[in-house]
């Protein structure tokens, strides 16, 4: 039981991770459509940033907010210049668009910083506390925390203020809102920059517990999808869910069911099984209204 | 002062012209009617002039070219377009689609005491303003889509068949806020109907389109008293 514990947290703590970088695809998706496969090269990249940082002798919590906001910008600046031009191409113009982008930083990355894999920082110790009888660490719960944060601050822009109501707008009916003068380009713009910090952030909680190297986004951007595809690909709330429900289900069936290797089968499972069985997600809306 | 003129103006979709040189004006706080058959390029010409579709000519609002202004730039400098279909967000609340239409807005006290008259033209859009806009009947949409084009406080309103589908006490309540709206307010009202006799009572000139141009124009009243630009050209 306390083990089963242990590893329900430690589930939620990557549920978190996935959250992060299922939110960032559900953001992207809604802004245009279409899922962006660079998301976690993007993640990955803002990553080495925020190592390159660090490892110049800058505090880590002053390099996660900056990379962040390094991050935002980068998203901003990839939508103007490389998503905007073929915005009204056809979906797979746009699908080779984000494949490409996803090699080219890909590429960057092994370029700029090399494949040997860096042990990357974190600021909670892996030392372990009893909670509920079960020992968990300061890691996983830092992780859970940080997570945490971030959503929910991410929830309250997209709900609680004029901005996020017009990002919403501008993503669900360009042309309605911009009969009502919200700027939409813009704010697809700011879309792709939000994304961009949180699957950063998501970046940067697991580098410390695979490494870092240009490649370690690719296990990670498949649980995501699975996550985001669970929760239904519109719903930033599914986004969330569904993450904690990936991590818990991935964490327990490596330790109970299919050991480590076969992890990354069952994210696929659950992709499969959701679209055979509740197309729509969780929270998706059918794509069926009334007119 | 002429708010809005627009002069000679061309306009279609890819290779099909469907505007074929349309001159027409509103001046301050009047009400024009758009009329003609389906097809004769009403909806289009109010796309135009919020910079929906491309064209030739000129379209100026108060004076200044809108040439090459994009819609949002349009919108801003105060027209409120309520499009055929209404163009209400479905995926939010009544109340943001209320709030999008005033967030452009700096002036609280002003904007506070509208929304006040807008529930009291409307109380169902109290009751119902945190529910989504999807659960919303067609007539309660186009009370909506009006409310909401209130609350952008416009110099003018374009409106595409506000009596579309609704049932006939709903137009007669909504064609009387359109006016109380214009006289309270002084806004310029660009009308498109279908239902012509209605049109031609709320407002002072009339425009009838065919095939793209102008083809009768005059006081409504003077249109609604000629029998024969009523038998050939609005079919009532």
């Amino acid at each position: 039981m306390q083990e089963f514990l242990q590893q329900v947290v430690s589930g939620i703590a990557s549920g978190g991770i996935f959250a992060s970088l299922a939110l960032a695809l559900v953001l992207i998706y809604n802004a245009m459509g279409l899922v962006n496969f660079a998301q976690g090269e993007m993640a990955m990249f803002a990553t080495f940033v925020a190592f390159t940082l660090i490892d110049r002798g800058m505090s880590y919590w002053i390099a996660l907010p900056l990379t962040l906001v390094i991050a935002f910008a980068g998203g901003v600046l990839i939508q103007r210049a490389v998503i905007r031009p073929v915005e009204r191409a056809p979906v797979l113009t746009l699908v080779i668009v984000t494949l490409g982008l996803a090699t080219l930083i890909n590429g960057l990355a092994g370029f700029l910083f090399g494949y040997v894999p860096r042990s990357f920082p974190s600021p909670f110790s892996v030392h372990t506390v009893s909670v509920l009888g079960a020992l968990v660490s300061y890691r996983d719960l830092g992780v859970i925390a940080v997570s945490a944060i971030v959503l929910v601050l991410i929830y309250l822009l997209l709900q609680r203020t004029t901005l996020g109501l017009t990002m919403r707008a501008a993503a669900h009916n360009p042309d309605a809102s911009r009969l009502l003068g919200v700027r939409v380009s813009w704010m697809l713009a700011l879309g792709w920059g939000l994304a961009s910090a949180v699957g950063a952030l998501s970046g940067i909680m697991v580098a410390p517990i695979l490494l870092l190297e240009p490649n370690m986004m690719q296990t990670i951007i498949i649980y995501a999808f699975a996550a985001a595809v669970l929760g239904g690909i519109e719903s930033p709330l599914g986004a969330v869910v569904g993450g904690l429900i990936v991590g818990i289900t991935v964490n327990l069936a490596g330790a109970y069911l299919v050991g480590g290797d076969l992890q990354l089968a069952i994210a696929f499972l659950i992709i499969v099984a959701v679209l055979v069985v509740k197309p729509n997600g969780l929270f998706g809306r059918p794509s069926v209204r009334r007119v | 002062m002429e708010l809005l003129e627009i002069e000679e103006v061309r306009a279609g979709y890819g290779p099909t012209q469907v505007l074929h040189g349309v001159s027409l004006a509103v001046a301050e706080g009047e009400i024009v009617s758009l009329l003609g058959a389906n097809g004769a390029g009403k909806t289009t010409t109010l796309r135009a002039i919020c910079g929906g579709v491309r064209w030739d000519g000129a379209i100026r609002l108060s004076g200044r070219s809108l040439r090459r202004m994009s819609t949002e730039d349009i919108v801003r400098s105060g027209v409120a377009h309520v499009p055929e279909g209404r163009g209400i967000l479905t995926d939010l609340t009544v109340a943001e689609n209320l709030r999008l239409g005033e967030h452009l807005r700096r002036d609280r006290s002003q904007v506070r005491k509208d929304y006040d008259r807008v529930f009291e033209y409307f109380p169902i859009l109290r009751e119902r303003r945190s529910l989504s806009a999807s659960t919303l009947s067609g007539g309660e949409q186009q009370m909506l889509a009006v409310a909401r084009a209130l609350l952008m406080r416009p110099r003018l309103m374009l409106l595409d068949e506000p009596s579309l589908g609704l049932a006939p006490l709903v137009v007669k309540s909504i064609f009387d806020i359109i006016r109380d709206i214009n006289h309270t307010d002084r806004v310029g009202v660009l009308l498109v109907e279908q239902n012509a006799r209605l049109a031609l009572e709320l407002s002072t000139h009339a425009y009838v389109l065919e095939v793209g141009r102008v083809a009768v124009t005059g006081l409504s009243a003077d249109l609604k008293g000629d029998d024969s630009v009523r038998r050939s050209y609005l079919g009532y």
